[in-house]
């Protein structure tokens, strides 16, 4: 009897001890942080519908090429990750688990989609992954909170609502067309253009959905026309971008095109659209001009000789994970997704960087809430045409 | 009323690609009752290969065309040769399986090859203007597609109907045994059967990708339909799977342009259903039944 009662104490002893000891070890040691490295993950589409956005990713890891060079952070050099989720939210699933399960990555950089995206956010959260720069603008990376995403890329409703004002007040065009990929993104970007007009009273002339596999978009160009818009947003894929435009000018209607950001490598799509895209309005996140874009570009023949997709997309890559960069600096050599987080929040009205005005607070994980427009030149260059235009706060 | 007209152009003009998918779906299909599902790659790599002749070797419209259909033909001869005989004792559903198998290899190669970027394809004729009578227009590319399909469905008439190949073929397909029994060198003629579907999917790709864009996703959704546009027709017949191919590109443009755009996709796979339940044998196709 005493005997027992005593092998059972130890064993408890034991266990509370073995508890103690895991909890210990775990706070010595951070998943994907070692004194020499910090391991970073993404997702992005390198095959699939959306291939061409794809080159974020590629962007992003002459980033990390650049900085290890130049020394690492705190001593540490990244280790980057970069998988092929084709834009399928079920692989971004598997790719989510093998980060977090398999590999043990610090954190997260970019990954491109919001289906993609909405399909591990609450599995990132849950194990306290970082995660920075989603390349997408929808609002669920900031509605609701999340303690450990950072969004960088203006939000979508944000975006569509400068432009449309940017359109009625700038351009004086009422009838406004809104053509838009069925989905969250899509729909987002819908959502901003009503948000403005409802408040001025103005309805849409059309709104008109596309289908992410539609090829013949034939009679979306004739419901547009039908219409009779002024201007058309587009919010969808570049390829039914430069559909839509070809088959709307066969209809003979040419109405003010205006472009979201995911249409924003005015050269890219003047070829694709055989030069239509000319006169095309466009928002823009990052600033080409800026002359860090030269280092990158540099950094990227350098480390990337062969990438063939060096346009915006391949910039925002690097964008996207700047503040990231940042964040890990401030963190010092104490890493752990804790002190990451506060550091990232320390960095406020932040401009070393080739995005805008990068400020996040404890309460805001929105770091980035302008876009300035351009228009596509003659020869697929891109004029600025306004400053950066913040979305008017609070209104 | 000219909205009416522009989606019975446009209907028309998407239809006669997806009469020509249908074609060359049903081709094989008559000779070895495999829906051959590696249809779409096999046009899509042959228009990047017409892609690749214009854009790095700087060949005319027409040399390339004519350089491309001769290499769908030869694409289509190697993949039966290569992956449909080797089969040993095949049944219909391994066909099939296999046939999966080449399309996910063509569109990996064609993603390694050319990137999966979206591409402009370069035509001689214009997409955006053409003739307008009485205020509806009809772009070169629209008549060009009208006629080359037309043209085309005479020719495999003509060719089923008056040559000798042909007429093997038809053996081939009716009596397997028999044809082999009186001669007919039936491996050749069936790999020929791959050749000239995939010469006149090669063709379809031609004509969609200026209206779209060229990338190896383009025929994912053409070739879907094509296949309702043919179960639609009847899949043992040609005349009725490009029928079917037509009714469907102007039933799709209706259905967007007066009912519901969200839907429009959806319609033709609703169609096979209703077909299939229906009329299983196809809408211009005497019903058939195989006798025992």
């Amino acid at each position: 009897m005493k005997k027992s009662l005593v092998i059972s104490v130890s064993m408890v002893c034991l266990v509370l001890l073995a508890g103690a000891f895991c909890a210990v070890s775990a706070a010595e040691k951070v998943r994907g942080v070692t004194d020499t490295e910090i391991i970073i993950g993404q997702w992005g589409p390198q095959t699939g519908p959306a291939a061409l956005w794809g080159a974020v990713a590629r962007g992003s890891g002459v980033y990390f090429d650049m900085i290890n060079e130049e020394g690492g952070i705190n001593g540490r050099k990244i280790k980057y990750v970069l998988r092929d989720d084709a834009y399928q939210p079920a692989k971004t699933k598997a790719i989510a688990k093998e980060f977090v399960e398999d590999i043990g990555v610090f954190g997260v950089a970019c990954g491109v989609g919001t289906s993609p995206g909405m399909a591990v956010r609450d599995y990132l959260m849950e194990n306290k992954v970082p995660w920075v720069g989603p390349a997408t603008g929808s609002r669920h990376w900031t509605e609701p909170f999340q303690k450990y995403l950072f969004a960088l890329y203006p939000r979508y409703t944000d975006e569509a609502y400068v432009l449309t004002q940017y359109a009625t007040e700038k351009l004086n065009l009422k009838k406004i067309g809104f053509f838009y990929q069925n989905d969250d993104y899509g729909k987002e970007g819908l959502e901003g253009a009503k948000k403005y007009l409802d408040k001025k009273g103005i309805k849409l002339a059309a709104e008109v959905p596309v289908e992410v596999t539609d090829t013949d978009l034939k009679s979306h160009a004739l419901k547009l026309k039908e219409s009779g818009a002024d201007a058309v947003i587009l919010w969808v894929l570049p390829k039914h971008a430069a559909t839509i435009l070809g088959q709307a000018k066969a209809a003979g209607f040419q109405p003010q095109w205006i472009a979201s950001s995911t249409l924003s490598d005015a050269p890219l799509m003047y070829k694709l659209t055989k030069g239509l895209w000319e006169g095309v309005i466009y928002a823009n996140f990052l600033d080409m001009d800026n002359p860090k874009v030269k280092k990158y570009l540099e950094a990227q023949k350098k480390f990337a000789a062969n990438e063939q997709n060096t346009g915006v997309f391949f910039i925002a890559g690097f964008m996207f994970v700047e503040p990231m960069v940042e964040g890990l600096r401030r963190a010092g050599k104490d890493l752990n997704p804790d002190t990451f987080v506060k550091a990232m929040e320390t960095i406020q009205h932040w401009n070393d960087w080739i995005g805008h005005d990068c400020t996040f607070t404890p309460q805001d994980h929105q770091g980035m809430k302008s876009v300035f427009l351009s228009k596509c030149g003659p020869q697929g260059q891109a004029l600025k045409i306004s400053d950066w235009l913040t979305y008017p706060e609070g209104k | 009323m000219n909205f009416f007209f522009d989606l019975v152009i446009g209907g028309l003009s998407i239809g006669a690609c997806y009469a020509l998918v249908a074609l060359a779906m049903v081709i094989i299909y008559k000779t070895s009752e495999v829906p051959n599902f590696a249809q779409g790659e096999m046009a899509m790599i042959s228009t990047f290969v017409a892609y690749s002749l214009m854009n790095t070797y700087n060949l005319g419209f027409w040399p390339t065309a004519g350089i491309t259909l001769l290499f769908a033909l030869v694409l289509g001869m190697i993949l039966e040769v290569a992956f449909l005989r080797p089969a040993k004792d095949p049944s219909i559903l391994g066909l099939i399986v296999i046939t999966l198998g080449a399309e996910m290899i063509l569109y990996g190669l064609a993603g390694w090859k050319w990137g999966a970027n979206q591409n402009p394809f370069p035509v001689p004729f214009s997409e955006y203007s053409g003739i307008s009578p009485g205020g509806v227009m009809i772009t070169e590319i629209n008549l060009w597609t009208f006629v080359t399909s037309l043209v085309l469905m005479l020719l495999l008439f003509l060719f089923f109907r008056f040559t000798k190949l042909g007429v093997a073929m038809k053996a081939v397909q009716q009596n397997h045994f028999a044809a082999k029994a009186m001669g007919i060198p039936t491996r050749r003629v069936l790999s020929f059967t791959w050749g000239l579907s995939s010469v006149t999917g090669a063709v379809a790709g031609m004509l969609i990708a200026p209206i779209s864009t060229l990338d190896p996703n383009m025929m994912l959704d053409p070739m879907l339909k094509g296949f309702a546009g043919a179960v639609l027709g009847g899949m043992t017949s040609l005349p009725g799977a490009a029928l079917g191919g037509y009714l469907l590109g102007l039933i799709e443009n209706f259905f967007g342009g007066y009912v519901s755009l969200e839907f429009k996709s959806v319609v033709a796979f609703g169609v096979i259903v209703l077909i299939l339940c229906v009329k299983p044998s196809g809408l211009f196709v005497r019903h058939f039944e195989r006798k025992v």
